[in-house]
């Protein structure tokens, strides 16, 4: 076994160096290979994950900073860079919940559903309302979730616990167009019904077919 | 289609601070390792393990988070033995991924398990060790050992291990109210460059426990409260001579099941803190000994204990911080988190000796149990003769160390150092 003589500790393992104070320390004449083995394996530092990231943080910081500059030296009538800045952070917000690590596709689902909605209505509003927003693209938006929910968790078998609360909360989500139809906020009424149809019959399905279910996920995520 | 229902429990009291204030600094992840005398056999670990999670159902648990409060919700997920392949306390709860709250690893020798604090302490997970080791064994060995080796010991049933403890021995006396009195006195702050990826530099000292224990009769006292006088005598040592106005604080874990009547194998502990100012006392080991004598007769009493208990369990009765959603408690811990750690220097854990049936002597080794630190940081274990001290850092720098295993050697005390770096 080594033997540090400064620290005067023997020292098992293959180090060159005295793990405590760092010297180095001459090795026995008599010891062979087979005397030193490893008693800890050698992971090697992980690489840079994060590159493209990195490049894309960089882009868009780049691609702001660029479009102010040039709105200074040549101003128009339109503050576009302001567009820019605006698109850019709504490009974030929507990757942020993707590629954010949420193993758990049925939340990540109904993420991309609000933060959709909210964008929508945002750019809706700043664009001189068109009314698009609610006409069309938050009822398709929570009927597509509907869709896509009970696609993944027949396609990745998950089990009913596992996306049964989502379900819900979507269904929940898609009965919102109804009050845009009673109030008159809409021109084009066809995707409003069929979302709020459409979240109706899941609620029932959920309610019948797994009421105990529902009411254990609940009791369980509630718990105060 | 009939679906089971899905069984979940509560945390505990001491596990709630956990999820929260881990981090890739700090992973909150601690390792017990076996050494054995042969290579382990990775198949027969397999079996082991799955036979030593039918015994521990919480183990079973993947951590989720509720609207209020995080919960154990306990699958059907299988863990694998794999070759250790992951630096020293690697982080194991990563957010949302639903993974299980532990890790078995082996290399060459060395069987490690490596658990996620919130699953449980160091003395649950003694337990499991125990266990696991023993199945192993018997199933390895099965030939060579007497027939009539005693069957496990299992200790408990299901229920009183899955038992909170906390819940359970919480006195509600409010007579304890008044007595609580908050300081916030600022410890020294051992500061250095940090390790490469945040990992963790582990050295082990390896020593006879009679050799310590005659060193340890010399000052008339216990291996606890001399090693613990040791630490701080080592840091102080190392410590910039501007900074010795403040006190060196350590915070020592004591095991509740012994003062309570558990046999659970959640956590259940309590901490309490050991204090010394070297701008008031002496520096010589004997002063610190004397001071850390002290500390420790008056804070381990019953009465201290229950008090502990009292403001932790009072803190998670509050209804206010009850109907809290979870991402705010979530940043109102990491901050009292934050201030409770600059009233700590750092910490040291003896989780005492470990047994095994004396039939196993000839093939284990010793036991180990490092953690993960955001200072240097001291847990210890001992098996038959070996006592194994071990520093876990996440600075390079590594005086404390030093000085604290050079102070045995130089008094007589036989070290066997071993690094993972």
């Amino acid at each position: 076994m080594l033997y540090c003589d400064y620290c005067k500790v023997h020292i098992s393992g293959k180090g060159e160096k005295c793990p405590l104070c760092g010297n180095i320390i001459p090795k026995d004449n008599e010891m062979t290979d087979k005397d030193i083995t490893d008693t800890f394996p050698t992971i090697p530092l992980s690489y840079e994950k994060h590159l493209i990231m990195k490049i894309m943080i960089f882009v868009s910081i780049a691609a702001v900073t660029i479009s102010f500059a040039i709105e200074t030296m040549f101003p128009t009538r339109i503050n576009w860079p302001i567009l820019v800045l605006l698109g850019l952070i709504s490009m974030w917000l929507c990757l942020i919940i993707i590629i954010q690590k949420t193993y758990h596709i049925s939340k990540k689902i109904i993420w991309m559903v609000v933060i959709v909605s909210i964008l929508s209505l945002f750019w809706d509003w700043n664009t001189g309302w068109k009314g698009w927003s609610i006409n069309y693209v938050i009822p398709i938006a929570c009927m597509s979730a509907m869709i896509l929910m009970y696609i993944t968790a027949k396609i990745l078998k998950l089990s009913v616990n596992d996306y049964i609360t989502y379900a819900l909360i979507d269904a929940i989500f898609g009965i919102i167009p109804l009050s845009f139809i009673i109030f008159g906020w809409v021109n084009v009424i066809y995707p409003s019904v069929i979302s709020v149809a459409s979240s109706i019959i899941t609620l029932a399905a959920i309610f019948i077919f797994q009421g105990d279910n529902i009411k254990a996920e609940l009791h369980k995520r509630m718990h105060i | 289609m009939k679906q089971k229902t899905i069984k979940w429990k509560r945390l505990d009291n001491a596990s709630k601070i956990f999820p929260a204030t881990s981090n890739n600094k700090d992973t909150k992840v601690f390792r017990l390792a076996c050494e054995l005398y042969n290579d382990v056999n990775p198949k027969i670990l397999q079996r082991a393990l799955d036979m030593t999670l039918e015994n521990f159902p919480l183990f079973t648990s993947v951590l989720r988070r509720g609207v209020f409060w995080y919960y154990f919700e306990m699958g059907n997920l299988k863990p694998t033995v794999t070759i250790e392949s992951n630096p020293v306390c690697a982080p194991i709860y990563i957010k949302n991924m639903r993974n299980l709250l532990f890790r078995v690893s082996y290399y060459k020798k060395r069987i490690n398990l490596e658990v996620f604090h919130a699953l449980t302490d160091g003395a649950g997970c003694i337990w499991f060790m125990e266990s696991l080791i023993y199945y192993y064994m018997t199933l390895k060995y099965k030939d060579y050992l007497p027939k009539e080796i005693d069957k496990i010991n299992y200790k408990a049933s299901i229920s009183q291990k899955m038992d909170d403890s906390f819940e359970r021995n919480f006195n509600k006396d409010l007579a304890y109210r008044k007595t609580f009195k908050p300081s916030y006195k600022k410890a020294y702050q051992i500061k250095g460059a940090r390790n490469q990826e945040n990992r963790m530099r582990l050295i082990e000292g390896t020593m006879s426990v009679k050799t310590i224990l005659n060193l340890t009769r010399k000052f008339d006292t216990t291996l606890t409260v001399f090693l613990t006088s040791l630490f701080i005598y080592s840091i102080y040592k190392d410590m910039p001579s501007n900074k010795t106005n403040q006190p060196i604080v350590l915070s020592v874990p004591i095991n509740l099941r012994q003062f309570y009547d558990s046999y659970t194998s959640r956590n259940f502990f309590s901490t309490m803190d050991v204090s010394y100012d070297f701008s008031k006392n002496g520096n010589e080991l004997e002063n610190i000994i004397e001071s850390v004598k002290e500390t420790f007769q008056n804070e381990l009493t019953k009465e201290k204990l229950d008090l502990h208990l009292y403001r932790f369990m009072s803190l998670e009765r509050n209804p206010i911080a009850r109907i809290i959603p979870l991402p705010l408690k979530d940043i109102t811990l990491k901050i009292a988190d934050y201030f409770n750690d600059r009233k700590m220097t750092t910490s040291i854990s003896n989780i005492g000796q470990i047994k095994m049936p004396p039939e196993f002597s000839d093939y284990i080794n010793k036991f180990t149990i490092c953690v993960s630190a955001r200072r240097p940081k001291i847990t210890l274990c001992s098996y038959k003769d070996n006592l194994v001290i071990s520093f876990t850092s996440p600075f390079e720098n590594t005086d404390i160390q030093r000085i604290f295993f050079q102070y045995l050697t130089t008094n007589g005390v036989d070290v066997e150092i071993t690094s993972n770096f």
